[in-house]
């Protein structure tokens, strides 16, 4: 026997730190952002299956749960894209000669940018 | 600053040829605000409890021996001063994740054994040839590594990673991060190889990217950055592979 004392893990070990929250509440969203998709793939679904299939099925989404559900799944989307955003620096350092990008302009450039400027596309297209 | 004023510390005490279990152990210490956690425990060796048991050597974050749990945190003692916890006691553990060999010191084979898996060193075909003269490496190419090269061995980022915890068999934050460090060396031509060890699921895919270990890193080593970086490489190397099974290199 070594005599070493082995210390046990706590099965809320996420409680420990808020740092460990905050991560499950990250990974969390994939959740709420997987059950988006599939509404989203009936959704699809049913407007391929004809008009009057579609309008049935935008009526039953139509109630309060259903738009509570969506404001949650815009929410941990949103909550996610952020996170992500947070990372991208880290992950994806760009380097001019010797000096790296600052995290700041580095969220813009890679993350804040392109979303906003997608984001502008759609709604130009959508509503115009 | 107070005069006569003491600080308490609650030490983390275990001896494992009489203890079974670990305990708390209160030591009352003068309190300076000039102090940090090591100075006083220190000063309990020194003057109170001789028994007590801690690694330390630079007193100046340059040599990675003092990390401890202070208050819960993973950090260098040698840079946690007293004042920023005073009045309050001051809970002293040794770093959790790891095997405790006596009171505030934790058994580093493990973690020493991971350091030298992912090859830190650089790999040359022609390590032998120097007619060429030195290996020459421009302030850009040096940029790209240098931050991961700063690593103390101090172990904090493997007590505040959730998976070492949970994984014995993770490399974790500072073993990936140092081989991350060779695979951004421009002298350096062991990528493929490196990454055989990367690559595996007890590598840099355990790595769920929490975090934290760049938050306690006293150096801004940035582990977990070290990492997704080596996952982009990976799976680089990975579709090589797929489409080159045959003398695919990175």
């Amino acid at each position: 026997m070594s005599g070493q004392y082995h210390r046990s893990h706590s099965r809320a070990w996420f409680m420990e730190r808020p740092a460990y929250i905050r991560f499950m509440i990250r990974e969390l969203t994939s959740f709420f952002m997987a059950a988006y998709l599939i509404v989203l793939i009936i959704t699809l679904a049913k407007v391929g299956a004809g008009e009057a299939a579609a309008a049935e099925w935008l009526q039953a989404l139509s109630g309060t749960g259903w738009k509570v559900a969506h404001a949650v799944a815009l929410a941990a989307a949103v909550w996610h894209t952020i996170t992500f955003f947070a990372a991208v620096p880290q992950a994806m350092p760009i380097y001019i000669g010797e000096d790296r990008l600052p995290a700041p302009i580095a969220k813009i450039v890679m993350g804040y940018g392109p979303w906003l400027t997608v984001t502008a596309v759609i709604l130009w297209g959508v509503l115009r | 600053m107070p005069d006569n004023e003491t600080i308490t510390l609650e030490l983390f005490r275990y001896h494992p040829e009489t203890d079974s279990e670990p305990r708390f152990q209160s030591y009352d210490v003068p309190y300076d605000e000039d102090w940090v956690v090591l100075d006083a425990i220190n000063w309990i060796k020194d003057y109170v409890d001789g028994s007590v048991t801690h690694r330390w050597s630079c007193r100046m974050g340059v040599c990675g021996s003092c990390g401890m749990m202070v208050n819960g945190e993973p950090k260098l003692t040698c840079a946690a001063f007293l004042k920023n916890y005073y009045p309050f006691p001051i809970k002293v553990e040794p770093l959790v994740n790891f095997p405790v060999e006596r009171d505030l010191v934790v058994d580093m084979e493990g973690f020493m054994d991971k350091l030298q898996d992912v090859k830190p060193y650089i790999i040359r075909d022609d390590v032998n040839d120097t007619s060429g003269g030195e290996y020459r490496q421009s302030p850009a190419e040096l940029a790209q590594y240098k931050q991961y090269s700063m690593c103390i061995n101090c172990m904090l980022c493997y007590s505040a990673c959730p998976v070492v915890g949970h994984e014995d068999e993770f490399l974790g934050p500072a073993a990936l991060a140092l081989g991350h460090r060779y695979n951004k060396d421009s002298r350096d031509q062991g990528q493929s190889e490196r990454l055989e060890v990367m690559l595996s699921s007890e590598a840099m895919w355990g790595c769920t990217f929490v975090g934290e270990c760049s938050v306690v890193c006293p150096k801004h080593v940035d582990p977990a950055g070290a990492i997704q970086q080596a996952k982009a490489m990976g799976a680089q190397e990975y579709f090589k592979r797929f489409v080159m099974p045959k003398g695919a290199g990175v």
